[in-house]
């Protein structure tokens, strides 16, 4: 399943590529306009529903990830149109009934914030099933996104001593964030500004309340995440103030960074940070910690400012070039994880 | 005399070996996180149960498996090693040592 999810994240990238006219092979070229579908409800639909299968101990919740995964390597051969979106509704179906499981396992806010996610992802693969208009299924998709993660930072707050006002002013964010995802069907242009506030806002409270400004002062691993997490909540803040100016609408001059600073510099920060705890778990290999971890992670940082500089400042060159190393960036990242892999099976052997 | 004889297994002893399982997240251990619940010392056998934070969280099997490979370690090769994941009661921050509680502000 994570061969499937693999693919459709090397076309993703490609397929981004391709769209800041670099060279890339035929299969990918054709997959251009599939850019946002294969990343968002191809990959990560793979893998958080993967996840969230894992924790279950149940064999339904697999056929989640496998259907996500299938439905973007179908868009890769001679299948009628319509299959790819199709399985993708099915993941998304079987992804919301396992994360309804996970809430009534534990009726907390943060578990009814991750079931809003999978609400979200199901929503964005409808609208891309039945209109194919990726400018109402992206807000859905980047909802998807930013409240799983927001539900399972909410899960680890509870380690911190209680802030009331905090939780209370999440709470109000949640509603807030559902009104603009209600809105999504009938004024994107507002909904997608009031998204982008409320992702502006979320951005302030997980730097304020996360554990990530506690463990940060540790060492190794934890540290390091600590890092992926706190330079992900500034793009969150970046992505949600250009969002708030209209840059999430279709055809706006800034919508490439304000996209990319949520979906690279948020969300992707998030998982090189969670490589090294998630992978194990799902694989049941062994990634030991090594402080390279930080090369990938500052590629991507580093690209990322580049190309979003390249795109405010309207030089094409320098947005292309910043394009080529993030997609360079993440081909790094998943080297560094495969070594990592090779360097823990070899360190397995020789305790044995 | 047996000078190779492992130290009498206590449940304390038990919960100290456990100390080694960190969640990487949080750089705190299992024990002290609270998600020990029960340690039961039989002759023939050590029975675990613990929990986690989240049912959402998918790093259970591999607590378990690191759980596992520690206490296989530490007791004889004859004795049964059993962990078994529970979710009764809910986890709760009051469960978690006071030195975790320090670590993390409370």
């Amino acid at each position: 399943m994570l061969i499937l999810g693999m693919i459709c994240l090397l076309t993703a990238v490609l397929g981004g590529l391709a769209r800041l006219a670099i060279n890339v092979p035929n299969f990918a070229q054709y997959q251009a306009g599939a850019h946002g579908a294969l990343m968002i409800a191809g990959f990560f639909g793979t893998v958080i529903s993967l996840e969230r299968a894992v924790a279950l101990h149940r064999f339904w919740p697999y056929l989640a990830p496998l259907c996500a995964g299938l439905g973007g390597v179908v868009l890769l051969a001679p299948f009628p149109v319509v299959v790819s979106p199709i399985l993708f509704c099915l993941s998304g179906v079987l992804f919301l009934v396992a994360s309804w499981l996970v809430y009534r396992q534990m009726p907390a806010i943060f578990t009814f914030t991750l079931f809003l996610g999978a609400l979200s992802l199901l929503l964005g693969n409808i609208v891309w099933l039945l209109k194919a208009e990726i400018r109402i299924a992206m807000p859905f998709w980047m909802s998807f996104l930013v409240l799983t993660i927001a539900g399972e930072r909410l899960e680890l707050t509870r380690l911190l001593p209680p802030k009331p006002v905090g939780r209370r002013i999440f709470i109000g964010l949640l509603g807030f964030i559902v009104l603009a995802a209600c809105l999504i069907l009938f004024a994107v242009p507002h909904a997608t500004q009031l998204l982008a506030a409320s992702w502006l806002m979320l951005a302030l409270w997980l730097l304020r309340y996360d554990i990530a400004r506690r463990t940060v002062r540790q060492t190794g691993l934890t540290r390091f995440v600590a890092v992926c997490l706190l330079l992900g909540y500034g793009w969150l803040a970046v992505g949600g103030f250009l969002g708030l100016v209209g840059a999430f609408e279709n055809g706006h001059p800034w919508r490439d960074s304000a996209l990319h600073a949520i979906f690279l510099g948020f969300v992707f920060s998030m998982v090189i940070g969670h490589a090294a705890i998630i992978f194990p778990a799902v694989m049941r290999v062994k990634i030991p910690y090594h402080p390279f971890f930080y090369l990938p992670l500052a590629a991507l940082q580093l690209s990322l400012l580049v190309r979003v500089v390249g795109n405010l400042c309207d030089f094409w060159v320098l947005r292309q070039a910043g394009g080529l190393l993030n997609g360079l960036s993440l081909a790094l990242f998943v080297l560094t994880i495969l070594a990592s892999v090779i360097r823990g099976a070899a360190s397995r052997r020789v305790t044995a | 005399m047996n000078l190779d004889a492992k130290p009498l297994l206590t449940p304390e002893l038990i919960r100290n070996k456990l100390r080694s399982v960190v969640d990487p997240e949080v750089g705190v251990n299992i024990v002290d996180l609270g998600l020990v619940y029960q340690v039961n010392v039989t002759e023939g056998a050590v029975k675990v149960l613990l929990t986690m934070t989240s049912p959402a969280c998918p790093l259970s099997d591999l607590v378990i498996a690191d759980a596992e490979s520690v206490l296989r370690a530490a007791v004889d090769e004859a004795m049964q090693v059993s962990i078994e994941l529970v979710w009764s009661p809910p986890w709760d921050p009051s469960m978690m040592s006071d030195k975790a509680r320090e670590n993390l502000g409370w």
